[in-house]
């Protein structure tokens, strides 16, 4: 008995010396059942310990069993002889267990060598922490001392197991403050908000050893995140498929409510009734709160089996929340203060384009300079918007079109690689490519040709560039084939399906349109682009404005000019004209004195000789009575005396005045009067005039003889009514082209050179016009157009 | 005998309607200016006046306003180098206008259509 008892003191102090040392609790408790079993003298002992469901015992040290099993074989309370024990909390010896009906045999375990065993269960107060066994090779029938001893042995155990948890509740503590505390670092550290998601996830999933981490947001600065209804911003892998079945649920309960939601077993909770069959797991959701605001879920699914997550958990998620949701809101801001920069960013880069493109424009008031500009500006890459090829086109008011101006791009790709390459190659900006001149030196490409062959009416607006000018706005064509505004012509012209237009507004009108394309890369042109291009078209509209308006300034100048210097020339020839007056009668006086005397002669010599040469002073006298009728009728400005008259009755007269002269010259007469040429207001006696001065001319034109054409017809329209005369003579001469109407101008030796000022003057007064052209099968051709009164025609 | 007067400053004129006019059958009187054409008015009734418009002193029109004062039947033939004042005065104050030319068939043609 004393052996017994020393036996049992040194088995008790050797276990309080285990105890205290620093060791793992499951090296101690090795240690212990091998001074248990030599002590015991016994050759196998083991130790099960309660899992953290609290349900069931697992093998947590053995000697005497095969090593491979501690750690993994478990037995549910009430099953097998360590479930009974841990259930009953009782001892129980068994000389022979193998037939006991307890007994669940593991082969694994290697538990066949023993012949006997004893149990005690290991107690703190009234809950069982563990069972230990001793285990006898021999047959062994155990005395109520072994019990004790082993029932004491338990109880110091128990102790161990008591001052471990408590140390590795302290560990824990421990751990999760330094958790809490990494966490809170790691969140601090990074603005980027997937990258922080990321971090919460893995962080929270890590120290609560749980199977993944699901991350709603909502009502966050700046973040699209309508409400709980919102898939999970961030989710681990591993929980992807669960969070699709359960997270909404559960993520709308903890927002609702904006309090910790515990969800012991997902399978059977009443929140998942609507996901029936949901795995058997634990969930525990947390919302984040920001200035008392809801503006997320984080949530957290442990993994199948274990024990679910406790009050702990929560509060150490909670904990985690706290800081999570100011690191969220953080770098939610950030985010978004990002994307405003960047936009920022984007704006100043696109306003320093426009602001050199701008710079450029208004470099030069050259209207084919500045759409080259203009053009560049769009095709340029890097300094300018980069697409593949512009065309500009300008509305016509007078005509009412759109008119091709220019086209700026390359013909092929080939082409493309080169200039685009070139460009990038020399980093040249556009304002240097303008300063060198290189901009201008392009040839004439296809694509100019095609541009300027473009012409579009504006009276119907129909197809997009008529639309783009009338309803001022810009055109995205993604597919033209299907757009019901693009004709197949333009796309077959373009050689594109993808193009977009922009008008040019200035000062509220479209004066034209830009359409670009990206026939060589292809790239899409997106909605930014046609933004930015429109403004871009705005500046252009108002630098074309500006050209435009110049020019007008500079013909109006020239118009200016040349209507002064006629003013000095009608000045001039006013002067003249009251000289040639005054000169003319001073003339006609003798003048008819000297024909008249002589006619009287003529009457009264009988002399042939003397005839002859009265004849000859007779004819002078006529052809100078004629000068001064001409220079007179040129000089005294025409007053009309109009009067409905028949064109065809006036022609008729003067070919009756010419018609021996016509047969002497032999010149062959086709006439063609218009049938339904209507009375027009005329001066019978004028238009006569005009027309004579135009059939002289073309007469002394057919030296030899030839045709002379006499045509009326009204003009169509019926506005206006016309007399055509031609020739078949040399036509008119260049140098005579240019002073046709000029008074004196003549290249005839007996040639006034007031015949057709006179006839220009008569037909002015008339409102009409009087045109001529050389014939191209030789011969001139003098047009007189006389217009009806404005009542009629219109 | 119808009697015509004949006033015009150029003497050759003068002479050359005097002979035209009396080779057919008038009896003529010439006259130098406006002034002396009034007084010629004075002296006798004439059938016929020819009036040349510019002239020196007293010019062709302030001529023949008086002149018709004196005899506002008397028929004025007005005989001119100056086409323009055709439209002025051609349908109104006169009875004729004729341009002066060397063919003096205008002239003939215009006082038989008067004269008779
Ligand atoms: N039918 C024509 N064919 C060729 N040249 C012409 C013709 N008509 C006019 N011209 C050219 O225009 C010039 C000016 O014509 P215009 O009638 O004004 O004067 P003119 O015939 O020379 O003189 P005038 O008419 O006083 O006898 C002519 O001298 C001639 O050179
Ligand atoms: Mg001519």
């Amino acid at each position: 008995m004393e052996t017994t008892d020393k036996a049992e003191l040194a088995i008790l102090s050797e276990i309080s010396r285990i105890s205290n040392s620093y060791i793992e609790l499951p090296q101690k408790l090795q240690r212990i059942i091998e001074v248990i079993a030599r002590g015991m003298e016994k050759d196998g002992a083991s130790v099960f310990l309660v899992d953290r469901t609290g349900k069931a015992v697992t093998l947590t040290a053995a000697i005497g069993l095969n090593q491979e099993t501690v750690g993994k074989l478990t037995f549910p309370f009430g099953e097998g002889i360590a479930g009974w024990v841990a259930e009953q909390k009782v001892p129980l010896a068994l000389e022979n267990p193998f037939s006991d009906p307890r007994f669940q045999y593991v082969p694994e375990t290697g538990i066949e060598r023993f012949k006997s065993l004893t149990a005690a269960p290991i107690m703190d107060e009234d809950r069982c922490l563990g069972v230990i066994f001793v285990l006898s090779t021999a047959p062994w029938s155990a005395t109520s001392s072994d019990i004790t001893l082993l029932t004491t042995t338990a109880n110091q155990i128990s102790g161990v197991i008591k001052g471990a948890q408590l140390f590795q509740n302290i560990k824990d503590r421990l751990a999760e403050l330094a958790t809490i505390y990494e966490i809170g670092m790691a969140l601090t550290s990074t603005l980027d908000l997937e990258q922080l998601l990321s971090l919460i996830a893995t962080n929270t999933t890590q120290a609560l050893r749980a199977q993944g981490c699901a991350l709603r947001l909502m009502n966050l600065s700046g973040v699209r995140a309508p409400a709980t209804a919102a898939p999970a911003r961030y989710v681990s892998d591993a929980v992807r498929d669960v969070d699709a079945r359960l997270g909404e649920a559960v993520a709308e309960k903890t927002a609702r409510e904006g309090r910790p939601v515990l969800v012991e077993d997902a399978g059977r909770d009443p929140l998942l009734v609507n996901a029936p069959g949901a795995p058997p797991i634990s969930i525990i959701s947390v919302p984040l709160i920001f200035h008392d605001a809801v503006t997320g879920v984080i949530a957290l699914y442990g993994r199948q089996g274990d024990r679910p997550f406790s009050e702990d958990d929560l509060q150490f998620l909670a904990t985690i929340a706290s800081t999570a949701a100011v690191a969220i809101e953080n770098a939610a801001m950030y985010e978004r203060m990002e994307d405003l920069a960047t936009e920022a960013r984007t704006r100043a880069q696109e306003l320093a384009i426009l602001y050199d493109i701008g710079s450029a424009m208004s470099a030069t008031l050259n209207l084919d300079r500045l759409l080259r500009i203009i053009l560049t500006a769009a095709t340029m890459g890097g300094t300018g918007l980069g697409f593949n090829r512009a065309m500009l086109l300008l509305t016509n008011e007078r005509t009412n079109t759109l008119q091709g101006m220019m086209g700026v791009g390359p013909a092929s790709w080939d082409e493309a690689g080169r200039a685009w390459g070139e460009v990038s190659r020399k980093h040249k900006s556009l304002m240097e490519w303008i300063q060198t001149g290189e901009l201008f030196e392009h040839r004439d490409s296809e694509l100019n040709a095609l541009a300027r062959s473009i012409r579009v009416p504006l009276d119907h607006g129909e197809g997009v560039l008529a639309l783009t000018v009338l309803e001022k706005k810009a055109f995205n064509i993604l597919d033209g084939a299907s757009s019901p505004v693009v004709g197949k012509e333009l796309r077959e012209a373009l050689r594109v399906n993808s193009f977009a237009t922009v008008p040019l507004i200035a000062k509220d009108k479209a004066i034209g349109v830009i359409l670009v394309d990206n026939m060589f890369t292809m790239r899409p042109i997106t909605d930014h682009d046609v933004r930015f291009l429109t403004m871009f078209a705005h500046q252009a509209a108002l630098a074309i404005d500006n050209a435009i308006i110049h020019s007008n300034l500079e013909t109006m100048n020239k118009d200016m000019r040349i209507m002064h210097e006629q003013l000095v020339q009608s000045e001039k020839m006013a002067a003249l004209g009251a000289m040639m007056a005054e000169i003319t009668h001073e003339i006609r006086n003798p003048l008819v004195s000297i024909g008249g005397f002589a006619r009287r002669l003529a009457r009264k010599v009988l002399d042939e000789d003397a005839k002859k040469y009265i004849d000859i002073i007779l004819g002078e006298v006529t052809r100078l009575e004629g000068i001064i009728h001409d220079n007179l009728s040129y000089i005294k400005d025409i007053s009309t005396q109009l009067q409905p008259g028949d064109l065809n009755a006036v022609v008729r007269e003067v070919i009756a005045l010419y018609d021996d002269e016509l047969r002497q010259r032999s010149i062959a007469l086709v006439k063609s009067l218009s049938e339904s040429l209507s009375p027009v207001l005329i001066d019978l006696q004028q238009i006569k005039q005009a027309v004579i001065n135009i059939v002289t001319n073309a007469m002394e034109a057919m030296e030899n003889g030839g045709i002379l054409g006499i045509r009326t017809y009204p003009v169509e329209g019926g506005r206006e009514a016309a007399v055509e005369i031609s020739d078949t003579g040399p036509g008119v001469s260049a140098e005579a082209m240019h002073n046709l109407f000029n008074p004196y101008y003549t290249t005839k030796a007996r040639g006034t050179g007031l015949g057709l000022p006179i006839t220009h003057r008569i037909v002015k007064a008339h409102r009409g016009t009087i045109q001529f052209k050389n014939k191209e099968a030789g011969g001139a051709l003098f047009t007189i157009r006389i217009p009806y009164g404005p009542g009629r025609g219109a | 005998m119808k009697k015509i007067l004949v006033v015009d400053d150029e003497e050759n004129i003068r002479k050359l309607y005097k002979e035209e006019l009396e080779e057919m059958g008038y009896e003529v009187t010439a006259a130098s200016d406006g002034a002396l054409a009034l007084a010629a008015m004075d002296a006798a009734k004439f059938d016929l006046v020819t009036l040349d418009m510019r002239m020196k002193g007293m010019d062709g029109i302030e001529t023949l306003r008086r002149l018709k004062e004196k005899d506002s039947a008397v028929p004025v033939v007005i005989s001119t180098a100056y086409e323009e004042y055709k439209h002025d005065f051609g349908s109104w104050a006169s009875d004729a206008y004729i341009v002066k030319s060397a063919d003096t068939a205008a002239l003939r043609d215009a006082v038989k259509k008067i004269l008779g």
